[in-house]
């Protein structure tokens, strides 16, 4: 049995659901000794802005268990670095590029996106409204589904390219995020990107990270991403998805994709081994063939849930 | 080019309860590492530790006729302290040789350096001995530590340099001269000792006191840094530290040996 592994995200068409995830990849290149560039559904780039950004000051990053937290800042080349020195030799070598952008205004979002215009290099943009490592920006537009209205439409009307909005789990109610995102113009959403934490070193009462709080990531978070994928799943049935959080193993993305989610992004999986996205591909295959799927789409949004009864007093 | 590979075990040796060599079947990384390269080893395949951990590649040896790569370690958490129990045979992920190494390539024979090491920040330094011992270069041993079991590897270091040409200092006066290591280089130098280069690695305390001899004697220095880092190869951005030119830069990529003039020690 050969297995069907292409995906659809709206006009976002990928070979394979494994993509990997921003700020978990740097702009590719560097896993170009460790993997198969052009093997991978897609990779997401690190979050580029108008200008370069040279981060937050050390402590950055602790390990948790599970997982870990990070505060980087949003370190980056910069737009017009990247489409000058990473875009072409990531074209050369066959990767399906998600250009992940961010800015601490619309006027900033609006701004990467028109650097970027047309550039066929490009499949799509991703819209990070959600780093919760920055002062200004961020996460400010995903907490408030008013101002991602207002930021996506602005970055609607400004480009062609496919639109994915990659949203916070730090809200009350991730179906509202997702609405106000697709009801302003995307084609597609990421969820989820990191959960807002604490580590602190006690024997000197500071925390570990020198932001204080830092960006949960790692397997600590995938029960989390599941519930996410899966309730956006659930209200919005035709929005494809990429879901994302703590995925390390071909199990673990299968679990999303029965979760709701079209595809994948694997990321601080990443750091831990730099092949494992271009592994993963192969084993999704035979694990598909393993059990009798003969389409990966097959597989999206197949949960099978009881119903919910009210608690009995008795 | 770095290689992500699977390493066997092949020996642990304790030297005492906070200090121990890892020796793991040397693979394709072996032939590639040059003096102050380092390796991100991943430490079981658990959840915690979660993370690789970086460490020195301290040298490229036998054991037992076999290739070896081997770490010397200092238990320091979860990540040093399970890499500790290992059986022989055990596979580890291991990425590397990893980081800029140290500048040796421009050295003549006539050369004479220094090699400055605090307490564990002998690691790197161990394969710098050996390889200055087969270029016929002349390098003199500062080491440092709290006490005795602090200085490891004596006999190594005074193997390839020469006993003659080993120093060492210890904050109880238990091996060496009591005080500290950067007291002994400054010494050396105040007697008239000229380096064309001083390698070193150890803790910052030690760092930013010998940034500063370095400067005083205006004597170029190669420092091999230790950073917390997730990655180890420029991609997580976790590993930086505050440089003389206002960048962070990561210590995996750009490091791990610098000039100590490159960093702002003020703000590291």
């Amino acid at each position: 049995m050969s297995v069907d592994l292409s995906t659809a995200l709206g006009r976002l068409r990928l070979k394979n659901p494994i993509a990997t995830a921003s700020g978990t990849f740097g702009y590719g290149l560097e896993f170009a000794d460790y993997l198969d560039l052009a093997s991978l559904g897609a990779i997401s780039v690190k979050g580029l802005s108008r200008r370069e950004c040279r981060g937050n000051p050390p402590p950055r990053i602790c390990e948790t268990d599970a997982g870990m937290l990070n505060a980087i800042g949003l370190q980056n080349v910069g737009v017009d670095a990247f489409m000058a020195e990473k875009l072409p030799e990531l074209a050369r070598l066959g990767a399906t590029v998600i250009a992940n952008v961010w800015g601490d205004t619309e006027e900033d979002y609006v701004a990467v996106v028109e650097r970027i215009g047309d550039d066929r290099r490009v499949a799509a943009i991703e819209v990070n409204v959600s780093c919760p490592n920055v002062v200004r920006g961020g996460m400010i537009f995903g907490n408030n589904p008013e101002a991602l209205a207002a930021l996506v439409k602005r970055i609607r009307s400004a480009t062609r390219q496919p639109l994915v909005v990659k949203l916070s789990p730090n809200v009350t109610d991730i179906v509202a995020s997702a609405r106000a995102a697709v009801d302003a113009g995307a084609d597609a959403l990421s969820l989820i990107n990191t959960v807002v934490g604490l580590a602190i070193d006690l024997e000197r009462r500071e925390p570990k990270i020198g932001f204080t709080t830092g960006g949960l990531s790692g397997p600590a978070i995938r029960p989390i991403a599941l519930r996410m994928v899966w309730e956006v799943r659930t209200a919005l049935p035709k929005i494809p998805i990429f879901g994302m959080g703590g995925i390390e193993t071909v199990e673990h993305v299968a679990e999303f994709l029965v979760a709701g989610a079209n595809a994948v992004q694997i990321g601080t999986a990443n750091f831990r081994d730099p092949s494992v996205a271009g592994r993963l591909v192969g084993e999704l295959a035979a694990w598909c063939e393993s059990h009798g799927v003969a389409r990966v789409s097959d597989l999206v949004g197949t949960l099978r849930t009881r119903p919910r009864e009210d608690h009995a007093f008795v | 080019m770095a290689v992500n590979e699977s390493l066997r075990v092949l020996k642990t040796i304790h030297y005492d309860e906070q200090h121990y060599s890892l020796f793991l079947s040397a693979g394709a990384i072996g032939a590639r590492t040059k003096p102050g390269h380092f390796a991100m080893i991943q430490v079981g395949e658990g959840l915690r530790p979660y993370l690789r951990r970086a460490f020195s590649i301290a040298d490229v040896t036998k054991v037992a006729g076999v290739p070896a790569l081997e770490f010397v370690v200092k238990i320091a958490g979860v990540g040093t302290a399970a890499l500790a129990r290992f059986a022989e045979g055990t596979p580890l992920g291991v990425l590397g040789p990893l980081g800029v190494p140290f500048p040796i390539d421009d050295l003549l024979p006539s050369d004479r350096v220094a090699v400055v090491a605090g307490g564990i920040g002998l690691a790197p330094l161990v394969l710098l001995a050996r390889t200055f011992a087969a270029r016929g270069i002349a390098a003199d041993l500062f080491y440092g530590g709290r006490n005795e079991n602090d200085v490891l590897k004596r006999g190594d270091f005074e193997r390839f340099l020469g006993p003659h040409r080993c120093r060492y200092a210890t904050d109880d006066g238990s091996l060496g001269r009591k005080g500290r290591v950067t007291d002994l280089l400054a010494q050396a130098l105040q007697g008239g000792a000229r380096y064309r280069r001083v390698y070193a690695c150890g803790p910052v305390p030690m760092f930013r006191t010998l940034a500063r001899v370095l400067r005083d004697a205006d004597l170029e220095g190669s420092f091999a840094m230790e950073s917390e880092m997730a990655c180890g190869f420029g991609v997580c951005l976790g590993c930086v530290v505050p440089m003389a030119d206002g960048r962070f830069a990561t210590i995996c990529k750009e490091g791990p040996c610098v000039p100590p003039t490159a960093i702002d020690w003020a703000r590291l």
